[in-house]
């Protein structure tokens, strides 16, 4: 008889970390189901020493504001943010299976999981949204900001529904705001220069301007006259949160541009 | 094959032996409880001894290398199943030891089919204060034991009791501390500490088990001596579990620079 080793006598046999797939409810319930489906903005965009990310606070059902402080910005691990867009509650789930598992990769191999494993792992789970997103639930399309430690630079990528990856060069946007102000970053780039030759606070600006515009023009997305939007950085020395009094100085100084 | 209770307690005993005479030769591995965190530090030569298991969880050991990492792999394992099924906070060295690692120990001990394991390990857990930090020494037949403050694990039980007591020294001198002092300083002068617990253990590891020498192993000189061989040709390696980290992981391995200022500090034996 094969005695099993001693990993698999403490840990037992199975899984460690895996990610339960979503089920498709069947078709007499999506209806009801659909009110699960959340509109948000989340913006990505470089400056000179790192990747900016923002995102605004409301969650939605239909026509309801369900809650006005989501977090949407989110932490993996010391080197990559994750901004989430779409279904809230299996966007959480797959921010915690992925934190598991580069942190599981990482403890177990002695070595930190490549930005390209990072990528395919997310790819993985975006993909296996498919099904749940095309029944109009549980779909959801993140935004994945990351401090190269190799090329020393921030970088960008986004994702489609079915999980082709792109790297963006200069900022990105997910969420049912994203579109109203697709031709914003155009805008800004072709007036002011690239965001990665932005400073921190220049591009802080920009970005804010961005999701004041997005909440004017989307229901689903939240303004800031509650609740202040969230913002984090990600730089060669880590992840960094936004201090409230710079946020509420830069949004205070948009708001009185209309006034 | 006739199997008598003479033969188990024959079987047991040559198996302890196997064992212990796998520890001896084990570089000593120190642990401290302070403010600024939880720290394990040894001196290594080619392998890596020190590793993170979870959020707050350390782990380094002595014995065989396929042990060691057998034992490491089990416990990355079992705490990331477990923090990712239910919480991290469910995550406790007393629930990993207690109910996982021990049990699987001390059958591989007990069965006369498969050859027993060599490893004494230390798994440190840090919580919000330093009282709340605590250590698991386990033993390769499935024993283990708690401890506040600080712990050690040394191939003999002397050796490990020399550590310890060199530690509590330390620990009641620095509960003496005068406010003011900065936890870089305070931190280098503890790793410093521990460096010197640990030659007390090689020192009191390479006397003949006869010789009644309780002191002479505390003898600064003797330390001194003793560190400045050993390190010739092996290199100190601490890990710490950050208690005031901001960033995502707590665990760290402490930079070259603090190692060095700490060993400096450990071979000036004026203040020894």
């Amino acid at each position: 008889m094969a005695d099993a080793d001693l990993r698999t006598l403490i840990a037992g046999a199975g899984p460690i970390v895996a990610m339960p797939q979503p089920s498709v409810p069947p078709a007499d319930l999506q209806r009801s189901l659909n009110t699960l489906v959340h509109g948000t903005t989340v913006i990505a965009v470089k400056y000179d020493g790192g990747v900016l990310n923002v995102g605004d606070r409301r969650a939605t059902a239909n026509y309801s504001v369900m809650y006005d402080r989501a977090e949407k910005v989110l932490p993996i691990d010391d080197y990559t943010l994750l901004a989430i867009s779409g279904s809230y509650a299996r966007a959480m789930e797959v921010v915690r299976y992925l934190r598991h598992s580069f942190r599981y990769f990482e403890r177990s191999q002695l070595q930190p999981m490549s930005l390209d494993g990072k990528l395919a792992e997310l790819a993985k789970v975006v993909a296996a949204s498919l099904p749940a997103a095309l029944q109009g639930i549980g779909g959801f399309i993140p935004v994945f900001s990351a401090y190269d430690r190799v090329s020393h630079e921030g970088r960008i990528f986004f994702y489609d529904a079915m999980g082709a990856r792109f790297e963006s060069t200069d900022y990105a946007a997910a969420g049912s705001g994203s579109y109203q102000i697709r031709g914003v970053f155009n805008y800004i780039v072709k007036t002011r220069g690239p965001f990665h030759e932005m400073s921190r606070s220049e591009a802080l600006r920009e970005a804010l301007l961005m999701l004041d515009i997005a909440a004017d023009l989307d229901a689903a997305t939240g303004g800031w006259s509650k609740v202040l939007p969230l913002a984090k950085t990600i730089s060669a020395e880590g992840i960094e949160d936004v201090a409230e009094d710079e946020l509420a100085a830069v949004t205070a100084e948009i708001s009185a541009l209309e006034r | 094959m006739a199997f008598t209770p003479f033969d188990f307690n024959e079987a047991i005993a040559q198996r302890r032996d196997h064992a212990l005479e796998g520890l001896r030769h084990g570089s000593p591995v120190v642990g401290l409880s302070l403010d600024a965190g939880l720290v394990l530090l040894t001196v290594r030569r080619t392998q890596r001894k020190i590793y993170e298991i979870y959020d707050r969880l350390i782990y380094s050991a002595i014995g065989n290398q396929s042990d060691i990492e057998a034992v490491r792999l089990g416990a990355v394992d079992l705490a990331a199943r477990e923090g990712f099924e239910r919480s991290p906070d469910d995550v406790t060295a007393q629930r990993l030891v207690g109910f996982s690692l021990s049990p699987a120990l001390k059958e591989v001990f007990r069965d006369q089919w498969r050859a027993p394991s060599v490893i004494r390990a230390i798994f440190g857990e840090l919580g919000p204060k330093p009282e709340d930090d605590v250590f698991f020494v386990l033993n390769y037949d499935g024993e283990f034991s708690q401890h506040a403050g600080a712990a050690a694990i040394a191939g003999t039980h002397e050796a490990e009791e020399r550590m310890l007591n060199h530690l509590r020294k330390f620990m009641d001198r620095l509960g003496a501390t005068p406010p003011g002092v900065g936890s870089d300083a305070l931190l280098t002068s503890a790793l410093a500490e521990a460096l010197r617990a640990w030659a007390v253990g090689l020192i009191a590891l390479r006397e003949q088990p006869d010789r009644e020498e309780d002191e002479a192993a505390e003898d600064p000189a003797l330390v001194v001596a003793a560190l400045k061989e050993e390190l010739a040709t092996g290199r100190v390696e601490a890990g710490i579990l950050d208690r005031a980290t901001k960033r995502e992981a707590k665990f760290a391995m402490v930079a070259p620079g603090v190692l060095a200022r700490a060993t400096d500090l450990a071979m000036n034996a004026e203040d020894a």
